[in-house]
């Protein structure tokens, strides 16, 4: 015995497809309560009408319309005023979707971490567009150890022999013409804002990648925990991708080239930035990129379970891993 | 300038003009995605490209009456896997047309709140399209929507499993006679053995064992790694 329902209707039929029982509203409702309705359904619930028939007929299994394990009987239809606002209701409930997944904390994070990308590329190409610029007037100054206060320093300057005053080094020998000098000083401006602009954007990294990364933020910076999550398509995801995906994952061209080809596989991907692999000598460095991956992996699963957080000493515990595998293979091995 | 090209009409809103289909804008004025707006005899019309529409490839492609492969105006249809709205809008052309005069329904179902986006902003613009934001495997959710069978239904999601999904929603939605199309992308079923060519076949074998397979169309060149199959429910 079935017990089918419908958003606004429902029905006892046997297993010969005989009704035995039928609740129907034929009721003009509103959208939004034919709404509710329809969220009720999707979420697995029943409607009242179904509800009052399971207490009528305890026995009878409920199935939502359109399940294949129902008999065919003679559905009860709903009223074209009915379907209109059924379709109505949905695209209510269509945009109400819509609008709930900017709550999705992956998505929200991939905009942040793909507009510091971005941002950090455009920066250093004006950057160091503007060192080109600056240098060709002043030959004789040199940026090499204060690259990134150029372009604040210049911003704060009216004129370019200021700002060779401040350098003190000789005055340039050709001066640029006003307009000129007034592009280059915005151009500074430009540069010295992204350079704040980036240290907004990466805060709002960190405490976003705190907030829903906790456990891989704790581990390895919530930094390289962001960038991990986005590149694995979701928090979820990366919790499901075995951890020697997650050791390669932004190394693709060249463990696809390794599939491919045979040529040598990729040792890690982006956990190279971590300085447990980038600052350990080149012949541990897998070794230790097989471990932490592991660990990271652990940590996507506390995190996409949301159990409870990795402490520090946990991760104190990984770190004297680290130290162990450095010190077992202090020497370079043989060739 | 199209003089000497055939102009064949595939139904009230659909024309062939040449190697072109167009169908009539339910929207005046308002390109979905960028397409070509060109009047014929007066009446606005937005092409129908074959490169963004697998079901706009599959009517170019056909060996049958092209005609065959579309909906009757004013019926109620399925779709699974609706994307960004580009194969609907022109369905929705003929299907419903403008202020739907012909009192279509085309459910429109994807699970990608980016594409629901689009399609909701498709929706507002066209009535007739009832966008709903599910999965296309989950007919429990939003199964209600379609209240008795339909006679066309059209499924385009890439996620593996394409042909089970279609079986079983053909099996839950389609009329009997009633045309199923299954636009399959063989790049989402790598975890079976052999090339695209073993897929399709498997594919064929799969579909002929409970439908009866109209056509199997090959998409290469307009939708690389792509078949669009034809089936009518016994």
């Amino acid at each position: 015995m079935w017990l089918w329902y419908s958003w606004q209707s429902a029905a006892v039929v046997n297993d010969d497809g005989d009704v035995l029982d039928i609740e129907f509203n034929n009721a003009r409702f509103s959208v939004h309560a034919a709404k509710d309705r329809l969220q009720l359904v999707a979420n697995g619930h029943m409607p009242p009408e179904a509800v009052v028939l399971s207490e009528r007929f305890p026995d009878a299994k409920p199935t939502a319309h359109g399940s294949d394990e129902l008999p065919d009987f003679d559905l009860p239809q709903p009223t074209d005023n009915q379907i209109e606002i059924a379709d109505q209701a949905a695209l209510l409930l269509a945009k109400e979707g819509v609008a709930v997944s900017a709550a999705d904390p992956n998505r929200r994070l991939e905009h942040l971490l793909r507009a510091s990308e971005e941002l950090r590329t455009l920066h250093l190409t004006m950057e160091a567009r503007l060192i080109e610029w600056v240098g060709l007037f002043l030959p004789s100054a040199r940026f090499d150890s204060n690259r990134s206060q150029v372009a604040s320093q210049l911003r704060d300057v009216d004129s370019l022999s200021e700002f060779a005053a401040l350098l003190d080094v000789e005055d340039a020998y050709e001066q640029p013409s006003e307009p000129e000098w007034k592009a280059l000083h915005d151009w500074a401006e430009m540069v010295s804002n992204q350079g704040r602009q980036l240290d907004r954007l990466e805060h709002a990294i960190r405490l976003s990648a705190q907030n829903h990364l906790p456990s891989i933020s704790m581990l390895v910076g919530p930094l390289l925990a962001a960038r991990l999550c986005v590149e694995a398509h979701g928090r979820s995801r990366l919790a499901r991708l075995p951890s020697g995906t997650v050791q390669v994952l932004g190394a693709e061209k060249a463990f696809f080239s390794h599939l491919r080809s045979g040529t040598a596989p990729p040792k890690h991907g982006h956990i190279f930035m971590h300085p447990w692999i980038s600052r350990s000598p080149r012949w541990v460095r897998g070794k230790i990129a097989r471990m932490l991956a592991s660990k990271i992996s652990i940590a996507a699963r506390i995190d996409a379970f949301e159990g409870t957080p990795l402490t520090k000493e946990d991760v104190d515990q990984v770190e004297a891993r680290v130290e162990a595998i450095r010190k077992e293979f202090s020497k370079p091995p043989r060739r | 300038m199209a003089k000497n090209r055939r102009m064949r009409p595939l139904s009230d809103s659909v024309l062939m003009e040449g190697r072109n289909v167009w169908t009539v804008n339910a929207n005046p004025g308002v390109a979905v995605r960028g397409e070509s707006l060109r009047k014929f005899r007066g009446v606005e019309h937005r092409r129908w490209d074959p490169n963004r529409s697998k079901l706009g490839a599959g009517i170019l492609r056909t060996r049958n009456n092209p005609s065959d492969l579309l909906p009757r105006p004013g019926s109620t249809v399925l779709y699974l896997g609706a994307g960004h709205g580009t194969t609907v809008s022109h369905l929705h052309d003929h299907l419903c047309g403008t202020s739907n005069r012909h009192r279509g329904r085309l459910v429109a179902v994807d699970l990608a709140p980016r594409c629901l986006r689009d399609l909701t902003h498709l929706a507002e613009a066209r009535k007739g399209l009832v966008p709903v934001l599910g999965d296309a495997r989950k007919f429990d959710a939003w199964g209600v929507l379609i209240p008795s069978r339909v006679d066309w239904l059209f499924q385009d999601v890439a996620q593996a499993g394409q042909v089970e999904i279609f079986l079983s929603a053909v099996r839950r939605f389609l009329s009997k006679d009633g045309i199923g199309l299954l636009s399959l992308k063989a790049a989402s079923e790598r975890h079976q053995d052999g090339g695209d060519a073993d897929i399709f076949a498997a594919a064929i074998e799969q579909l002929s064992d409970e439908v009866e397979l109209i056509e199997h169309i090959n998409l290469t060149g307009f939708e690389d790694q792509h078949a669009l199959f034809v089936i009518r429910r016994r």
